[in-house]
C-alpha cells in the first residue's frame, strides 16, 4: 500500500506544551482515549486543556461530569488556569452533569444518556469525567459482560459520531491488565506522582496509542498556571537530523588553550573543564563564550550558582563584556536556581534558549550547580537525562563547555566526582600544585576524541585579562599532576626567578 | 457578602420575567419563573443534588434577610415550593424585593463560586433572548 493510499490520520493539537511532540504530533482524531491515575495527579486538567484547545462553536465539546468532582467546583477551580477561556462557555463547551442518571438508572440509561446530548450537539470532542465512578456503580447481575457491552458500545458511538473521546478515571497500576476499558481505548495516557523526600515528582507515560509513534518512556509534568506542561525525554529534538561532524575548531578565547587543542574546540564537542575551587573553572568558561560572541556566534549561560548580574560583573572584570551581548539577544545567561526542578524541565529551559537565539556555544556551570537545583527525587537521573541532552544538543552542532569541581587530592588525579567522563568528548583538567613554595595552577588536557592534542602540562594564571598560559611545559618537574611535583634538578638562582610566571608578559 | 452585581441581575431577570409575563399567561408567580428555569440549566451543569444544595443554601440566606420567604422550600429536584398551609397567601405573589433577595442569594453563591462572567454566560443560555446588563462595568451589553 503506497503512502498516499493510506487514510490520513489527523492529529489535534493536545493544548499541553510538550504533549504533541510525546505524542507524535498530536491526538489522533476520533480516537478513544483514557486519561487515568491517581488523585491530583492532573487528569481533569489535561482533559480541559484538549477541549479548550479543539471545542468551537460549529464542533464543540461536551463534558459530561459523573459522581467526582461537581461542576461548579470545577468550573471554580479550572478558570484560575491561564488556558480557561470563559468566551467558550457555553457555546463551544458544554458541561453536563450525569451523575442523577448513574445513581438511579443503569449503565444503559447512561450510554442512552450520553447519545442524546451526542446527537443534538455534534461534538467534536467528548469527555466523561470521572468515568471511574459510573462503572463502580454496582451492575446488579448484568456484571462483566454488560460493561464491556457498554464500553465497547460507547467507543463504537463515539467514533461513528466523529468525537474524539477521553474518559477520565482514578486508576492504580494493577488495574492495568484485564480491564476492558484499556483494551478497547486507542489511547492511554497515565499521569503519576510521587513524593521523594519533600517535593512532588510528576511523570506521563503514553502507555497506548494506535495509528502513530509516540515517544516511549516517562516524561516529566508539571503544573503550573497555565496547566499542565510536559517534558519530553528526547526534548523535543526526536525528529531532528544530526549535523554532520564539523571539522571546525573553535576558539576559546585562550591562544595557548587552542594550540594544545589543536587549534581549538571541533564544533559540537562536549568539553568539560574539570578542577578545585578557585581553579579558573567559570574564567575559562566565560572566555569561552565570550570569543565565541566576538566571532558571531551566539551563546548561553546556564548557571545555578551566581546570578546572571554577579556572572557579568565578574566577566566584566576581565576585561570580557557580556552585558551588550545579552541587551542584543546573541547572549543569554540563565539563572537556573530553584529548587525541584526536574531535569528534563531544566533542559527544556536551556533548549528553547538555544532555540530562541540561535546559539552555538552553552555553558553549563556547573554541573554540581545543576545537580543541586534539582528535586531528590530527580537527582537519580541525572546522568541519564544530561546524556540524552548532551547527545541532543551537540547532534544539532552546539558545543557545550561544562564545568566541575572535584576534591583536590594530592594522591589521585581524578577528572570528575560524577563518573560523567563518558559524556565529554574532551576533557580539560585544571588543578594545584605545590612549586617553589607557592601554590600554583597548571592545566593538561586528557582527552580529545576528535584527534590529537598536546601531552604539555602547562602552568597557568588568573589575571586580570583571564585565563593565561604562561611559558613552556613545565620540563623540569616529576608528579606534577599528584600536585606536589619533584624537581629533577635544582635551581640556580637566576633560573629560580624567572621559573615564576609573569603575567604581565603573557598574552 | 453579596456582589451589586448579583443584586442587579436578579432585578434585570425578575423585570424580563415579569415583561415576558404579560404576553402569555403565567400559572406561577414571577420568582418561582426564574427559579425554574435556572433550575432546568444549572441542574444540567452541576446535577439535581448540586443544584439543589445550592438553593437550599440561597433560601437559608435569603429567609434571614426577608422572613416572608419562610413559607418556601426547595423540594428533591431542587425546585421552590410554597408550603401548602401558606398556599393562598404565596397566591397573592411575595413582596417584590423579597423575591429579589432570594434570587441575589443565589446568584451570589454562583458568583462566589464561579465567577461573574461565568455566571453571567449560564444566565444567558437560560435566557438566550434577554439583554443584561453587567452592572460592573456601566453599558456594557452581556
Amino acid at each position: 500500500m503506497s503512502a498516499q493510499d493510506k487514510v490520513a490520520i489527523k492529529k489535534l493539537p493536545t493544548g499541553v506544551l510538550g504533549l504533541d511532540e510525546i505524542v507524535g504530533g498530536g491526538l489522533p482524531e476520533f480516537s478513544f482515549n483514557i486519561i487515568a491515575g491517581a488523585p491530583g495527579s492532573g487528569k481533569t486538567t489535561l482533559a480541559h486543556q484538549f477541549v479548550f484547545a479543539n471545542a468551537t462553536p460549529e464542533r464543540p465539546a461536551l463534558y459530561f461530569t459523573v459522581l467526582g468532582e461537581s461542576a461548579i467546583k470545577m468550573l471554580r477551580y479550572q478558570q484560575q488556569y491561564t488556558f480557561f477561556d470563559p468566551a467558550k462557555l457555553p457555546n463551544s463547551i458544554r458541561f453536563i452533569n450525569l451523575s442523577q442518571v448513574v445513581l438511579e438508572k443503569d449503565l444503559g440509561a447512561v450510554l442512552a444518556e450520553i447519545i442524546r446530548e451526542v446527537e443534538k450537539v455534534n461534538p467534536a470532542v467528548v469527555v466523561v469525567d470521572s468515568f471511574r465512578t459510573m462503572i463502580r456503580k454496582p451492575q446488579g447481575n448484568s456484571g462483566e459482560t454488560d460493561l464491556q457491552s457498554f464500553i465497547q458500545q460507547l467507543a463504537l458511538f463515539l467514533a461513528s459520531w466523529q468525537a474524539t473521546t477521553f474518559l477520565v478515571g482514578e486508576y492504580a497500576e494493577d488495574e492495568l491488565r484485564d480491564n476492558p476499558v484499556f483494551t478497547v481505548a486507542d489511547g492511554l495516557f497515565w499521569l503519576r506522582q510521587t513524593t521523594e523526600r519533600n517535593s512532588i515528582v510528576r511523570k506521563l507515560q503514553i502507555m497506548k496509542l494506535r495509528g502513530q509513534a509516540s515517544v516511549p518512556g516517562l516524561h516529566t509534568f508539571r503544573i503550573t498556571n497555565g496547566g499542565l506542561q510536559a517534558f519530553s525525554r528526547t526534548f523535543g529534538l526526536s525528529g531532528h537530523k544530526s549535523k554532520p561532524p564539523s571539522q571546525r575548531r573553535l576558539s576559546i578565547g585562550i591562544p595557548e588553550l587552542d594550540k594544545m587543542m589543536g587549534g581549538g574546540i571541533p564544533e559540537g564537542d562536549s568539553v568539560l573543564v574539570t578542577g578545585a575551587s578557585g581553579t579558573g573553572k567559570s574564567v575559562l568558561a566565560t572566555q569561552f563564550i565570550a570569543e565565541g560572541i566576538r566571532q558571531g556566534e551566539p551563546g548561553i549561560v546556564a548557571v545555578f550558582e551566581e546570578r546572571p548580574q554577579a556572572y557579568a560583573d565578574r566577566a566584566g572584570s576581565f576585561g570580557l563584556d557580556l552585558e551588550s551581548p545579552q541587551k542584543d539577544g546573541r547572549l543569554l545567561i540563565l539563572y537556573l536556581r530553584p529548587l525541584d526542578l526536574s531535569v528534563d524541565e531544566t533542559m527544556n529551559e536551556i533548549l528553547d534558549a538555544v532555540k530562541r537565539i540561535g546559539a552555538k556555544r552553552l555553558v553549563i556551570d556547573s554541573l554540581a550547580g545543576f545537580e543541586m537545583a534539582l528535586s531528590p527525587g530527580f537527582r537519580e537521573d541525572f546522568r541519564e537525562s544530561l546524556y540524552r541532552m548532551i547527545f541532543a544538543l551537540t547532534g544539532i552542532g552546539v558545543t557545550i563547555l561544562s564545568t566541575v569541581e572535584v576534591d583536590e587530592s594530592f594522591t589521585e588525579f581524578p577528572f570528575s566526582t560524577y563518573s560523567i567522563s563518558f559524556l565529554t568528548d574532551d576533557i580539560i583538567r585544571l588543578r594545584y600544585v605545590s612549586i617553589e613554595g607557592q601554590l600554583r595552577k597548571i592545566l593538561v588536557i586528557i582527552k580529545m576524541r576528535g584527534g590529537d592534542h598536546s601531552q604539555d602540562i602547562r602552568e597557568y594564571e588568573i589575571t586580570s585579562k583571564g585565563l593565561v598560559i604562561a611559558g613552556e611545559r613545565l620540563k623540569n618537574y616529576q608528579h606534577l599532576i599528584t600536585g606536589i611535583p619533584k624537581r629533577l634538578k635544582p635551581l640556580n638562582e637566576k633560573e629560580e626567578l624567572s621559573s615564576k610566571p609573569d603575567a604581565e608578559s603573557k598574552t | 457578602m453579596i456582589s451589586l452585581g448579583a443584586r442587579d441581575m436578579a432585578r434585570q431577570l425578575l423585570a424580563y420575567e415579569a415583561a415576558a409575563e404579560e404576553t402569555s399567561v403565567a400559572t406561577k408567580s414571577t420568582a418561582l419563573r426564574v427559579h425554574e428555569k435556572l433550575r432546568q440549566s444549572l441542574c444540567a451543569l452541576s446535577g439535581v443534588a448540586g443544584y439543589r444544595s445550592l438553593a437550599s443554601r440561597a433560601l437559608t440566606l435569603a429567609k434571614v434577610k426577608a422572613p416572608s420567604l419562610r413559607v418556601m422550600q426547595v423540594t428533591a429536584d431542587g425546585s421552590l415550593q410554597v408550603l401548602s398551609e401558606a398556599e393562598s397567601e404565596s397566591d397573592k405573589g411575595f413582596a417584590s424585593e423579597d423575591q429579589v433577595v432570594l434570587l441575589t442569594e443565589l446568584l451570589g453563591l454562583l458568583h462566589a463560586f464561579i465567577g461573574e462572567a461565568l455566571t453571567l454566560r449560564l444566565l444567558r443560555e437560560a435566557w438566550p433572548n434577554a439583554v443584561f446588563e453587567d452592572c460592573d462595568s456601566g453599558r456594557r451589553k452581556a
